[in-house]
């Protein structure tokens, strides 16, 4: 029993940055209809500023939360203005064109890798502890770092969920993404909504990249591993839909611990694979998928 | 573009690879020319997926299975060298064939991310096999030694036969068939054409292509390993379609070849290949959409159009 809790939170705590990352997704495809590859570099942009900054800020004088938040403002500010770059000098071309964007994002995942394992370098690097100590939950020991990671997430998930359903903004998005045509001619500026849309996405995996960074190593490709895994979340629960991608990704990172745990990793990444496929025969759209 | 020069093409294109595969001696030259006429292939074969409107991102994981199943054939179990290629495309078209059926259920979107996604579990799964060297890769996959010289030719002429096998099926109605799907699978279906039949075929047609390409690669190489075929190699063959101009047959030929020059000069330079193959998608899709072909036709239309303003002048 003590095993099973100790695997829930973990598959929560993986899930948790899942759900960031499937969300930006979601909502770039249901908005712009593009898929997205370099949504892993912002995370990793994020991730690796807070790695570079927090060492040198807490040798500067600052005590550890201090220093992580600042460098994480920082982190989040700097994958923002990498995520609007993007759009404005390319993804704005390229809306409601999966094949031309997705040629477009190819092409910026390669030269980032390049740019980015030129300037932080190859080795990864590992960011000193913010909040120490774990508490005990069931039995099953959890650190505090990973409940304030888990935290941050469910909030964002859920202020996400509401934003969608009640403002303003998320009604636009949602009628943008239903039929943007029939929205543009109510009223609703689709090229501003596109662009709030993306910048919204980028920000969750700047969350997901600054959160990260503490409880793990950071290295210029770890977006990658997050943005496979996001993606087949993703796929699993239903391009373009909130519920699908925060369930997929539950899911996801439930097969993986697990599996990890009673069989391999690699056999993990195998069942998920397997399982998506299983998926597709029975719902080619995704289980919360529209036609 | 009539009938006959056609053919001229073909033949003054394809005797001069081939010429080339013979006369050149330098060991380094003749590797980068079978990378040449391996990417070529590539990327034809995925632009023949594109034909149909979808993004083949699985060609990663079927040009691994032909060069595992080449590289298995031949050394664990001693089958000839060619009996092994052939072999290894039949085996990528059968799984390409029940993967297509699977997956081609789902579309766009869908489609493209369960290509990457087998793309990366197979990478996983050639680890995890023994038979075939785990992590580490397959090593001593040798042709014959009475090949030793023919080797470069071998490739080159392979190559051609199946660049000019999908040359053939493009402008057959085959490929009339693929290019209505793209425009609007509904209105084909509702003619009676049997749209999802013809998407399998054509999928496991590509990767036989992709698996014969795979074996070739395993041979020419020597050695593979599993980070050999992650997606990247998906994604360096959209940027020979997209450099070249996926709307022309020679397009993905002209980007392989060029891009795969550059990219020898540039890491010759010490330059990283990533920086290269990302700045040259990002500049076609931006700058050039049509590609280096497109761009050089524009030009000589311009030409030809002021050439008919000369002539209207003088008359």
């Amino acid at each position: 029993m003590q095993t099973f809790i100790q695997l829930s939170a973990t598959a929560l705590q993986i899930g948790a940055v899942y759900v960031l990352f499937s969300l930006g997704l979601t909502l770039i495809f249901g908005v712009m209809r593009i898929v997205n590859f370099v949504h892993g570099h912002i995370f990793s942009v994020a991730a690796l500023v807070v790695a570079y900054l927090l060492p040198a800020l807490a040798a500067g004088g600052l005590s550890a939360p201090a220093a992580y938040v600042l460098a994480s403002f920082v982190g989040i500010a700097v994958a923002l203005s990498l995520g609007a770059l993007l759009y404005i000098f390319g993804f704005r071309h390229f809306q409601r064109d999966l094949v031309g964007s997705f040629i477009l994002s190819i092409g910026l995942v390669l030269l980032l890798d390049g740019v980015l394992l030129h300037v932080f370098g190859g080795a990864v690097r590992g960011v000193p502890e913010i909040f120490p100590g774990r508490v005990s939950i069931g039995g099953a020991q959890v650190t505090i770092q990973r409940l304030f990671l888990c935290a941050v997430a469910v909030l964002m998930a859920v202020s996400l969920y509401l934003a969608l359903g009640h403002s303003r903004l998320g009604k636009a998005l949602r009628a943008v993404s239903y039929d943007h045509e029939a929205a543009m001619m109510v009223g609703i500026p689709y090229s501003r909504i596109a662009f709030l849309g993306f910048m919204i996405a980028s920000l969750l995996a700047a969350i997901a990249g600054v959160l990260l960074a503490p409880v793990t190593i950071v290295s210029p490709v770890i977006g990658t591993d997050y943005l496979i895994k996001g993606f087949i979340a993703v796929i699993i629960g239903g391009l373009g839909s909130v519920p699908g991608a925060i369930l997929g990704s539950i899911f996801v990172a439930s097969i993986e611990t697990f599996g990890s745990y009673y069989l391999d990793s690699s056999y993990a990444t195998l069942a998920i694979f397997g399982l998506v496929i299983i998926v597709l025969l029975f719902w080619p759209k995704g289980v919360f998928g529209r036609g | 573009m009539d009938k006959r020069f056609t053919l001229g093409l073909w033949l003054v294109l394809g005797g001069a690879a081939l010429l080339l595969s013979l006369l050149i001696q330098d060991f380094y030259l003749r590797s980068i020319l079978n990378l040449m006429a391996i990417s070529a292939l590539l990327a034809t074969s995925l632009r023949f997926v594109m034909l149909m409107g979808e993004l083949n991102f699985a060609l990663a994981a079927f040009t691994g299975l032909g060069a595992y199943s080449a590289g298995y054939l031949s050394t664990v179990l001693g089958l000839p060298f060619g009996f092994a290629i052939l072999l290894a495309g039949l085996i990528t078209a059968a799984v390409s064939a029940l993967f297509g059926a699977i997956t081609l259920r789902a579309k766009g979107p869908y489609f493209l991310l369960i290509g990457f996604a087998f793309s990366e579990a197979m990478r996983v799964a050639y680890s995890k096999i023994d038979a075939v060297g785990g992590t580490s890769g397959m090593v001593g996959i040798y042709p014959p030694r009475a090949f030793d010289d023919w080797l470069p030719f071998v490739v080159v002429g392979t190559v051609l036969l199946l660049l000019i096998a999908f040359y053939l099926v493009e402008k057959s109605d085959f490929g009339r068939i693929l290019f209505a799907i793209r425009e609007n699978e509904d209105v084909a279906r509702s003619v009676g054409i049997r749209t999802y039949l013809y998407k399998v075929i054509a999928i496991s047609g590509a990767c036989f292509a992709a698996g014969l390409a795979g074996g070739l690669h395993a041979f020419v190489n020597q050695v593979i390993s599993p980070g050999d075929f992650g997606y990247l190699l998906a994604a360096f063959a959209l940027a020979y379609v997209k450099i070249g101009g996926e709307d022309f047959f020679l397009g993905p030929i002209v980007g392989a070849v060029l891009l795969v020059a550059l990219s020898s000069y540039a890491l010759g330079l010490g330059g990283d290949e990533h920086f290269l193959y990302g700045g040259a998608i990002i500049i076609a899709v931006l700058l050039m959409p049509k590609g280096v072909l497109g761009m050089l036709g524009k030009l000589r239309l311009k030409a030809a159009v002021s050439n008919d303003k000369v002539s209207a002048d003088v008359h």
